[in-house]
């Protein structure tokens, strides 16, 4: 085969220009519970959402259409998974995922700037994501490329107590997803010896105690569909030396995996394949967590990503709610053989409360990144 | 001919409509009433009307004693290997025997499909057991007048009623002791002056009707 007449099969296999999406994904969900947008890039994502009684926001059959490129679904569904609260002197530990749903707040159009507030709680906006790109002509202005990035964004708010969450769904004109949550509100008040504290008020009478928030994700991955979705862990030998070599782990079974500074994971579908013929795929990285760990009677605490293989009542990392299912994330993981994929994220955040931290407490954001691998042959935008 | 057709169209409309706030339990107005549409799409939240009927199936045939079971919420249920129909689970509690209940109501055909049954599985509280948690606070001798007395501080004026009180609730499940197998929860108590009451070593058992602290 000429090499012209590959190159020309494998432009096929992405399709020149995005056509409508498909009629199964038109029919999942209608307005006000469907979003497709546009951004101004060429980027589309397509999306529902909706407000649980216990998870709260969860967004499902989220689409991803790069521009000029084909849809390709990435999530299933994806939704908050728990939140738990352990204090530095050992109590209290709350685990903040009660009925969130019923604890979202109405949402103001300050709120909500430039944008849709979908029943009054979920705010679904755009804003500015700074540098999409620049590369210097080298003293020739028509050779300059430049370019602002926007990012669609799916949002509510839960008062949980003292403190209100923000839980944010990102969605990138460059195919990335960051998922996160905010926490401000109040503080708790709650005082304790200094060692598990810092001083906040007039003197040295109020220590706050320090407390951590210990964020889960669940997200459901289905590319194209739920068969053939596999996770590869990736790591990178060689410290101390020069060189840096890739090793892949591809996990067959469900797995418990903790952070590493340069590991990173990724749901592939060897199937699908972009352009290049590389398989597409969405990488979960940079969670920048405290890696809280807590004690045995805790141990879904002690892995910072949960692979394990879908089963619908496993719904939240800890107390979960259903009797047909294990109760925490941990006993999810039991070395099942993994045919389709479900990720679980925890982010911890280790707040040690400053004076800066009166009300209202300013918001403190953890997360992580979720960005297309190999999705599209070259940069779509 | 065309235009009485339209009116009489309009009309049943207009019963459809009543006949649905009717059957709404939630404070949210049915999609119907708005005008937007009746028939919800698949993969859209579960309808108030859809809510009511779902909770009204999920309990109808309930063959397990009358005031001590308890429909907690219903929630859409999200399987995708049942995504063609459109199910609800309905959230009981026996707190004669502290079982959690739940029951997959298939809404197409109005049917309970599957019934599975847990005991030490707590699902978040309901806005009803908040307020029964409070009211239990409130009848403890020391601490509901503490509660009163803070409430009295704070708003100027005396406590009427738990509804007074700003209220969330949060399962408290730990591994061992009382509280791992009875439906047990701690309240965030929000005043009028926008303080909270230092509740976290306060846990409310509402299956033995018990209010208690915590030592740590």
């Amino acid at each position: 085969m000429s090499l012209f007449l590959r190159l020309m099969l494998a432009g096929l296999l992405i399709a020149p220009a995005a056509p409508p999406a498909p009629a199964r994904a038109a029919q999942a969900c209608s307005s006000p519970y469907l979003i497709d947008k546009t951004l101004p890039n060429g980027a589309r994502w397509r999306l529902c959402w909706e407000m649980r009684t216990i998870e709260g926001l969860t967004v499902t059959k989220v689409v991803y259409t790069p521009k000029g490129n084909r849809p390709i679904s990435v999530l299933r569904s994806a939704a908050l998974a728990q939140i738990h609260v352990p204090y530095d002197s050992g109590e209290p530990r709350y685990h903040d995922i009660g009925s969130l749903g019923s604890a979202v707040v109405a949402l103001t159009e300050a709120d909500c700037p430039g944008g849709e507030r979908a029943k009054g709680k979920v705010c679904l906006t755009t804003r500015p994501r700074g540098h999409a790109y620049l590369k210097d002509g080298w003293g020739d202005p028509d050779a300059r490329e430049s370019a602002q990035g926007q990012e669609l964004v799916v949002l509510a708010a839960y008062q949980v107590g003292w403190y209100t969450y923000i839980s944010e769904w990102v969605f990138g004109d460059d195919g990335s997803i960051t998922p996160r949550v905010g926490a401000t509100g109040s503080l708790a008040g709650t005082t304790t010896a200094p060692k598990h504290g810092w001083p906040i008020g007039v003197g040295r009478k109020h220590f706050e105690e320090s407390h951590s928030h210990n964020v889960f994700w669940r997200m459901d991955f289905d590319i194209q569909g739920k068969t053939h979705d596999v996770v590869e862990q990736y790591d990178f030998s060689g410290s101390g030396t020069k060189k840096r070599s890739m090793t892949k782990r591809t996990l067959k079974r469900e797995t418990k995996a903790v952070n590493g500074r340069m590991r990173w994971w990724r749901v592939v579908d060897p199937r699908v394949r972009n352009g290049d013929r590389h398989p597409v795929s969405w990488e979960i990285n940079n969670s920048d967590s405290a890696e809280y760990r807590g004690p045995s009677d805790e141990a879904f605490t002690h892995a910072d990503v949960y692979v394990t293989q879908y089963r619908a009542c496993e719904r939240l990392a800890s107390e979960n709610v259903s009797p047909r299912c294990r109760r925490s994330v941990d006993r999810y993981a039991n070395g099942e053989r993994v045919t389709d994929p479900v990720l679980w994220v925890n982010v911890g955040f280790h707040h040690v409360a400053r004076d800066e931290d009166a009300d209202p407490m300013p918001i403190h954001w953890q997360g992580f990144r979720i960005t297309p691998r190999d999705v599209t042959a070259t940069n779509p935008h | 001919m065309r235009r009485r057709l339209v009116i009489a169209a309009a009309g049943l409309g207009a019963v459809l409509v009543c006949g649905t706030l009717l059957l709404v339990t939630s404070g949210e107005a049915p999609q119907a009433a708005q005008g937007v549409r009746e028939t919800p799409s698949q993969g859209d939240p579960l309808t108030p009307e859809e809510i009511a009927r779902a909770g009204e199936i999920a309990t109808a045939k309930n063959h397990l004693k009358s005031g001590q079971t308890e429909l907690l919420y219903v929630e859409r249920d999200d399987d995708k290997d049942a995504e063609q129909a459109r199910r609800a689970e309905a959230y009981i509690y026996d707190y004669s025997t502290d079982t959690l209940i739940v029951r997959t109501v298939d809404l197409g055909s109005s049917k309970v499909i599957e019934e599975t049954k847990g005991r030490g599985v707590q699902p978040p509280p309901s806005k009803r057991e908040e307020l029964r948690a409070a009211e239990l606070l409130l009848a403890d001798p020391k601490l509901g007048a503490g509660v009163r007395q803070s409430f009295r501080k704070a708003a100027g004026r005396e406590l009427a009623s738990p509804s007074d009180l700003a209220l969330r609730g949060l399962i408290f499940s730990p591994e061992r002791g009382r509280c791992a197998q009875h439906r047990c929860l701690r309240l965030f108590v929000r005043l009028p002056d926008g303080t909270f009451l230092d509740t976290s070593r306060i846990v409310i058992d509402l299956s033995a009707k018990r209010v208690h602290t915590l030592e740590w």
